[in-house]
């Protein structure tokens, strides 16, 4: 393709003008000249054409016109406006109107010119190659999408079935040696289960549109404490709700209940063992313009240096262990998508206390 | 549960799933008879066959990712049954995936009470087999 000429349409109701530009760029561009506006049209509907020029003042069509009538069909062509007489109305409108690359003066000054049409054509490749890259882009985003997809399916499913069976051994009497056993697969399964989920979350986050619904906090909070307190290991824990609502509350149940899922195990996973009790308290305040969540845990709390990266992506996976590195990243972000504002106190004495603001959506 | 057990029908592709959540069915103290299926297909043609569907609630709780006839093909052939057999089957869609619009999809049907997600939590499903019973007799 670089040993091809680029291709120049070139409209003009002077011939004299047209013969002296075939004359002076003929060797390096492949050039198509007319001094009418439908040959051009017809001529670039059968060519990829990489410039196009015209003369703005003709008796037909301004150079202007021609330009807005061809670039709905020819958008990538870059346009050059060749004008007889300083013309700046013109030159301007025509750049205002977003079509124009550049404008040259006649008489032209040859060497000029031909920088103009080599920097547009250089511009036309960069465009073409953008654009090439964007689909690729948009391909690869595709892709990702329907890995998640099939991973939210086909990855999870089996994990799901393994987490069935443990459930079920454990409730079943298989003696102490197996019960532990049992445990300990749970644990890890768990771990795992919580990792794909924390990865389809993310995505689900940044793709989902937002879906209302009304949102019963005592439910949704027994919900995800029976859900975390095994998979965490946590029945020790003291987890106490205090809920004071007023009327309905609507927000997007799913994202909600992405950042208190992350927030509630957390506070169950970073529990202080040296301390007598562990205790997690979640207090929630509603009123009919947004509600406020506060979890509250006496466990090891934050070191002040780490406090203000705990919501970056990936900080805690080096530090500690425990963590997969993207369930604050979560929160933070399906708490932006919720409108709302996640914050945190801690210290390494008394615990960590989260406190989530988010509009009523009613 | 106050008003006696309820009866359940299981549908679901895969063994494992379909063996561990009736073992974990089994061994609540609100659950009935269970019934176990491998398709869809084979759940709705015993169903006309079912007797005595009247005389306890029934839960049907249906895997949605399945061969052939899927959950929600099955909901839509479920969803063409008279209301006589309907009026006592509460139904539960069972989902291993956490995707949103195959949630969305299933609860806008309005046979489907919730999707629940696999594993499946027996006490959750016993509270909202309790709060749709308390709603039914309200109304």
């Amino acid at each position: 393709m670089s040993e091809e000429r680029p291709r120049v349409v070139y409209l003009d109701d002077e011939e004299n003008n047209l013969m002296a530009f075939k004359a002076m760029f003929r060797r390096e561009f492949e050039i198509f000249t007319t001094t009418s506006a439908a040959d051009a049209v017809a001529y670039l509907n059968q060519h990829e054409v990489q410039l196009i020029l015209s003369d703005q003042k003709m008796p037909d069509i301004s150079g202007v016109e021609f330009f807005e009538l061809t670039y709905p069909d020819f958008p990538d062509a870059v346009r050059i406006l060749v004008t007889g007489y300083a013309d700046m109305e013109a030159v301007i409108d025509a750049i205002n109107k977003g079509h124009v690359y550049r404008y040259v003066t006649k008489p032209w000054n040859e060497n000029d010119f031909r920088v103009t049409m080599l920097n547009g054509v250089e511009k036309w490749r960069n465009a073409k190659e953008l654009r090439s890259k964007n689909e690729k882009l948009e391909r690869a985003v595709d892709e990702l999408e329907k890995f998640v997809y099939s991973a939210s399916h086909d990855l999870r499913a089996p994990v799901v079935s393994i987490m069935g069976v443990t459930n079920l051994a454990k409730s079943e009497n298989l003696g102490e040696k197996a019960s532990e056993y049992f445990s300990m697969i749970e644990q890890s399964t768990g771990r795992l289960d919580s990792f794909l989920q924390n990865l389809i979350h993310y995505y689900q986050n940044l793709k989902s549109d937002e879906i209302k619904t009304e949102i019963d906090f005592n439910l949704l909070l027994d919900q995800l404490i029976e859900k975390y307190r095994p998979l965490e290991n946590a029945s020790s824990v003291n987890v106490t709700k205090d809920i004071s609502t007023a009327g309905k509350f609507v927000t997007d149940e799913h994202r909600l209940s992405m950042v208190l899922g992350n927030l509630i195990s957390n506070a169950l996973r970073f529990r202080d063992s040296a301390k007598d009790q562990n205790n997690v308290e979640i207090h929630v305040v509603q009123t009919s313009d947004r509600a406020v969540i506060r979890i509250i845990d006496n466990g090891v709390g934050i070191d002040k240096d780490k406090l203000p990266h705990i919501f970056d992506m990936f900080y805690g996976t080096s530090e500690l262990s425990k963590g997969t590195g993207v369930g604050l990243y979560i929160a933070k972000e399906a708490t932006r998508r919720l409108n709302g504002k996640l914050s945190v106190t801690s210290d390494l004495e008394s615990g960590t206390r989260f406190t989530i603001e988010i509009p009523n959506r009613a | 549960m106050s008003t006696g057990k309820v009866n359940i029908f299981l549908v679901d592709d895969n063994d494992i799933d379909l063996s561990v959540n009736s073992k974990l069915l089994g061994l609540t103290d609100f659950v009935g008879e269970i019934t176990t299926f491998t398709s869809a297909r084979k759940f709705l043609e015993e169903l006309e066959r079912i007797e005595g569907l009247a005389k306890q609630p029934n839960v049907l709780l249906l895997d949605i990712m399945m061969p052939g006839m899927d959950g929600f093909a099955c909901l839509d052939a479920y969803s063409q049954l008279p209301d006589s057999i309907r009026h006592h089957i509460m139904v539960f869609m069972l989902s291993s995936s956490i995707d949103r619009n195959d949630i969305r999809r299933a609860e806008n049907s309005p046979h489907v009470i919730r999707v629940l997600e696999k594993p499946l939590d027996v006490y959750l499903l016993k509270r909202l087999i309790e709060n749709n019973l308390m709603d039914q007799r309200q109304v």
